[in-house]
């Protein structure tokens, strides 16, 4: 795991002492938890096709490295999915996509952003044309830095999403709910009038 | 009177397991043969778990109705098929209920997809009606000639004379008839070669293209219990159905694990090209079974 | 109750219709409401009766006769009910519309004349009603105007070579029998020759297959439905063509009998065999030919063909269950295109006449209880189990597969596919998929077009749920032929090779839907989404575009296009053309110019003087 480095939220810290094992045949979580065990187990990626990074995911989901086992699977629509994965440099065009598809997804859902582009603008640090924080315009759960990180990372930010989802930290989508405004005001100050109408209402928050 | 309100409650639960148990085992089974580890077999109700605790979006009332008609008409159909010596409504018309009960999952699904306003499912609910006409031609042939045979249109009855006698894939006029179900049982589960109406890759998963959340869930138990039922007439026709469920279940997995190997094999073929063969092979060696069979009996 | 009282109610109804139209249009809908309503009171008064009328009017000493049995009773409280049905419906359909006095009198006019044949007892009295009923058919076909004029001459045409082929008959009985009563008529036909009952068999359907358009004497019906104004287009389907059925019924089974009419013909072309066969034709081709058509109202004709296919191979069969199953097939037929065209009129209504299905879409939302109407007429037109299609289509199947007949059987059954297929393609072009942007502003449907959508698709039901209730009237039809009594039940019939129990099926589908709706709730509440919320790939969704219509079986379009091409209508066009160039050249004999008419007298007395002197016959 030493190569590749996950950051969550500020207040998740992660031992690299400490092995997370896979709890997936443990009845009684189960029968006190299914949604959370039912998160974990059975994430579904919209096989959304960002940046360069998208050529890391076809070796993980088919024989070589195999994520199925993990319950790891891409779907066709985002409407089937829960976990969106950004693998790769965001230009401002994909952006309105990638908000679009974002909003389609039913909640819970949970973001992971790959390699250095969306977590500080990487190799196009200086580019007119990209998106240097991902943050400001769709909350995410997690960064792996990298240019790219190797296949095996994607497992490495399945684990600790599975850590966040247990102790319930991964709540990106609570937080795009809850900030919606600002969310909003971000993406129209890129875009100026967006085509599609508030996914929240304005003004309140829940 | 007990029996029966048991068997009523009992036979929908059984195929609903053995239908979510045959999903994970096909993923894994499929797995292996990829040489990879693949998902534990309990994978599609983790799936199914997970679903209905998202919160989805809905077009509309016919959105959500279309896919609980879908669901009830396959549980309905369970209880006209005979597992074993279960069988609770068995003198309600037979074969040809059987026939048109069938028709009320695709056409859920096809109504609560239309609302959905979305050309992929559109597009997918035309593939589906267009292969189901394809194997419908032979199949239709093939149980004519099976209720021809048998002088009944009771599946029950159908299920006791075979008990009786043999199995009717090994009597020898009905061989051509079973061969020629055999040809398109593929097509009937929605398998490779025929996995047409799905296409992940190509009509992004076609009618479940707008399903999210619970809408999902209900269409993946659907799609279990269609897979189901798919065999167990398969079973029940040709292979004798059987005197207990548990043999009854041996016969739908050894038929399940054979089709799983033509799934690993094939790739997908175009709406056409699969109607242009359906109406071809097996049509023609259902109709000489027709023949063949009117003959005997002149 | 009786008879006479009836028919002079019907026609002078009409007639009164028209008189009032012209004081107020106010009055003249409430009174053709009225007199509808007072027929099916009075038809239904007049269930279990059997009685008899003469009338001595001096034509050429025949008298006319009314008479009631069970069979003319169920046609009867069928074409009376639906015809109130859809002059209810027509109140707001032909509001703001031209010569509404003549539409009014034409639909009274033909719900007189359609109760006038059922009743009548003998050949002559039903001779002058299917000729009232024919031409007023034509002219209200004819009412659009344009396309509708040819489409009405195509009718006319061809239902007056079956009136003359009827006519034809009805001299031959004459003149074997001296009498044309019906009942004596059955008694004397028993011992005539099998020759004799065959020609007249073939004569009077001839007759009977033009009306019903049982193919090849089909062509005349597509147009003519598609082109009449949409309320008499479901009046037309529901009754007029099945009034072909009744003929087929009368001649077969109360004039020749069951015991004679089953064994005409050659041995293996006996004749009911060979009409069941056409049958079958006609349940398979047509079917298929109206998943090719882009036109709302065609796609229905093309469906009324096939449906009819369905009858007359159930009665062309000849056993018990298979006459049950073809006069229970004519009503739920009736039931359930009535409330086809009427949605097709609602959505017309709307949408100012829109029929072409590739530019629709999308209303469900718009017109809710037109759509509840399109979903239950196309369950009951698919035979989807609980609606009363499933059950007369049971009866057929059964008796085909039961006597040994797989290859009828497998028509019928494919001919059910071939209908899933056209028909979801109806439903889907007209209320699934996506709003066009003209039709944003489309309201609902007004209440008296509510009012016979909501009550047909209520009986699609009952009749599917209870089958029992007109499968009582109907085995009394068929023991009254001589047919053996079938085992009526409430929900359906009872046998011992395989019984049809629809509460079973009815529980089941209401306790599965209650189970999975609770399972349903399990989830969360979905959030209701506006239409253009969908996926498309990360892309805005195109408006007016995102909607899959045209072509939309393409796929099968390339397989089964070049096997259904109409020759049949094109032979009878080209006859037509030929009988035209014949008549245009016949009419240039007359010039006009009086020295040619000379020279004809001149030329032909001089062939006769030649004729005299050469070979002198006179």
């Amino acid at each position: 795991m030493a190569y590749a480095y996950f950051s969550g939220r500020d207040d998740y810290h992660f031992d690299h002492q400490e092995i997370t094992h896979m709890d997936r045949n443990q009845l009684t979580k189960w029968l006190k938890t299914p949604v959370k065990m039912g998160h974990k187990y059975s994430l579904h990626a919209v096989y959304f096709c960002t940046g360069c990074g998208i050529i890391e995911v076809p070796p993980v989901i088919t024989a070589r490295w195999d994520a199925e086992r993990f319950g790891v699977i891409p779907v066709a629509t985002p409407r089937q999915a829960n976990l969106f994965l950004i693998t790769g440099y965001v230009s401002v065009k994909t952006l309105k996509a990638i908000i679009r598809t974002y909003e389609q997804m039913p909640e819970p859902k949970f973001t992971v952003g790959f390699g250095s582009c969306p977590v500080n603008g990487g190799m196009y640090w200086d580019s007119y044309n990209t998106i240097k924080h991902l943050d400001k315009y769709i909350p995410v759960d997690g960064w792996i830095a990298g240019c790219m990180p190797r296949p095996e990372a994607i497992f490495v930010a399945v684990v600790h999403l599975w850590t966040l989802i247990d102790k319930d930290m991964a709540d990106g989508y609570k937080r795009y709910r809850k900030d919606y405004k600002a969310y909003r005001a971000n993406q129209e100050q890129l875009f100026g009038t967006l085509e599609w109408p508030p996914l929240f209402p304005i003004g309140e928050s829940k | 009177m007990v029996m029966h309100v048991v068997e009523i409650i009992v036979s929908p639960l059984l195929a609903l397991i053995i239908g979510i148990f045959f999903l994970g085992l096909s993923r894994k089974i499929m797995a292996r043969i990829h040489w990879r580890y693949g998902p534990p077999i309990t994978q599609p109700v983790i799936d199914v778990i997970r679903l209905f605790s998202q919160k989805a979006f809905s077009h509309g009332m016919m959105f959500n109705l279309g896919i609980i008609l879908s669901l009830a008409g396959s549980f309905v159909l369970i209880l006209f098929l005979p597992m074993g010596n279960i069988c609770p409504l068995s003198n309600s018309g037979g074969m040809l209920v059987i026939l048109y009960v069938m028709l009320l999952a695709p056409l859920g699904i096809a109504l609560s997809g239309g609302e959905a306003a979305n050309p992929n499912v559109s597009i997918g609910i035309s593939r589906k009606l267009i292969i189901a006409l394809g194997y419908e031609v032979p199949l239709l042939l093939v149980l004519l000639t099976i209720m021809t045979r048998y002088h009944t249109i009771s599946i029950v009855e159908i299920v006791r004379i075979q008990q009786n006698t043999t199995w009717a894939l090994l009597d020898l006029p009905l061989l051509l008839s079973g061969i020629a179900y055999i040809l398109i049982l593929p097509a009937i589960l929605g398998v490779r070669p025929f996995e047409i109406v799905q296409a992940p890759q190509e009509i992004s998963s076609g009618p479940m293209a707008e399903y999210g959340g619970p809408f999902l869930a209900l269409a993946t138990i659907q799609h279990a219990l269609s897979l189901f039922i798919g065999i167990a007439l398969f079973v029940n026709l040709f292979l004798g159905g059987a005197g207990n469920p548990f043999t009854f279940f041996l016969k739908m997995l050894v038929v399940f694990i054979l089709v799983l190997f033509i799934n690993a094999a094939l790739p997908r073929l175009r709406v056409e090209q699969a109607v242009k063969y359906l109406w071809r092979w097996p049509t023609l060696i259902s109709l000489a079974g027709m023949i063949i069979i009117l003959i005997i009996r002149r | 109750m009786s008879l006479d009282l009836l028919l002079i109610v019907a026609f002078s109804g009409a007639l009164l219709t028209y008189v009032f139209g012209k004081i107020s249009s106010k009055m003249r809908n409430a009174f053709g409401v009225v007199v509808s309503l007072a027929l099916v009171v009075m038809v239904a008064l007049l269930y279990g009766q059997t009685e008899e009328k003469i009338f001595y009017f001096g034509f050429l000493n025949l008298p006319l006769i009314l008479r009631t049995n069970m069979l003319a009773w169920f046609f009867a409280i069928s074409v009376s009910a639906l015809g109130l049905l859809c002059i209810v419906f027509s109140l707001s359909y032909m509001k703001g519309r031209e010569r509404g006095d003549f539409y009014y009198l034409m639909m009274l006019l033909i719900n007189g004349a359609m109760l006038g044949i059922v009743f009548s007892g003998d050949l002559v009295s039903f001779f002058i009603f299917w000729e009232v009923m024919s031409w007023s058919t034509f002219l209200l076909i004819s009412y659009n105007r344009g396309k509708a004029l040819f489409a009405g001459m195509k009718y006319i045409i061809m239902s007056i070579l079956g009136s003359v082929a009827m006519l034809i008959g009805m001299l031959s009985l004459y003149a074997t029998y001296d009498t044309l009563n019906i009942v004596t008529l059955s008694t004397l036909i028993s011992s005539a020759s099998s020759g004799y009952l065959l020609f007249l068999s073939i004569i009077f359907c001839i007759a009977f297959a033009i009306k019903n358009a049982v193919m090849p004497l089909h062509t005349w019906l597509p147009e003519a439905y598609a082109e009449a104004p949409s309320p008499f287009t479901a009046v037309l389907s529901g009754m007029l063509t099945r009034m072909g059925m009744y003929g087929f019924l009368l001649i077969m089974y109360v004039m020749v009998g069951a015991a004679r009419v089953l064994n005409l013909g050659p041995g293996l072309f006996k004749f009911n065999y060979i009409l069941a066969w056409l049958g079958a034709v006609t349940i398979v081709i047509p079917t298929f030919i109206a998943m090719l058509q882009n036109d709302a109202k065609m796609l229905l004709a093309w469906h009324g063909i096939g449906q009819g296919g369905y009858m007359v191979l159930g009665i062309a069969f000849g056993t018990s269950l298979g006459v049950a199953g073809g006069i229970f097939h004519t009503l739920n037929h009736a039931i359930y295109i009535v409330l086809l065209f009427l949605s097709v009129a609602a959505v017309q209504y709307r949408t100012h006449g829109e029929r072409d299905l590739n530019s629709l879409g999308g209303l469900i939302k718009k017109m809710p209880i037109a759509f509840i109407g399109g979903l239950l007429g196309i369950s009951g037109l698919i035979g989807v189990p609980l609606t009363n299609g499933f059950a007369s289509k049971w009866l057929i199947y059964k008796t085909l597969i039961l006597e040994g007949s797989p290859f009828l059987a497998f028509a019928a059954l494919i001919g059910t596919w071939g209908t899933i297929l056209s028909v979801f393609k109806f439903l889907h072009n007209m209320f699934l998929g996506q709003l066009p942007e003209k039709y944003q502003d489309v309201k609902k449907s007004p209440f008296s077009m509510q009012l016979p959508i909501i009550i047909l698709s209520f009986a699609i039901l009952l009749f599917g749920i209870l089958p029992g209730i007109p499968l009582k009237v109907i085995n009394a039809i068929g023991v009254s032929f001589g047919f053996e009594s079938l085992n009526v039940t409430f929900w359906g019939i009872a046998s011992d090779t395989g019984a049809l129990n629809t509460i079973n099926i009815f529980a089941a589908v209401l306790v599965g839907c209650l189970v999975v709706a609770l399972l349903f709730k399990i989830g969360p509440k979905a959030t209701p989404i506006a239409q253009d919320d969908n996926y498309a790939a990360g892309a805005p969704v195109p408006k007016d575009k995102y909607h899959y219509t045209v072509d939309f079986y393409n796929p099968l379009y390339r397989m089964i296009t070049p096997y259904l091409k109409d020759f049949i209508d094109a032979f009878y066009m080209k006859l037509a053309g030929w009988t035209q160039s014949l008549s245009n050249g016949v009419r240039r004999i007359y010039t006009g110019y009086v020295g040619h008419y000379v020279m004809y007298i001149v030329l032909f007395l001089a062939s006769l003087i030649f004729i005299q002197l050469k070979w002198s016959p006179w």
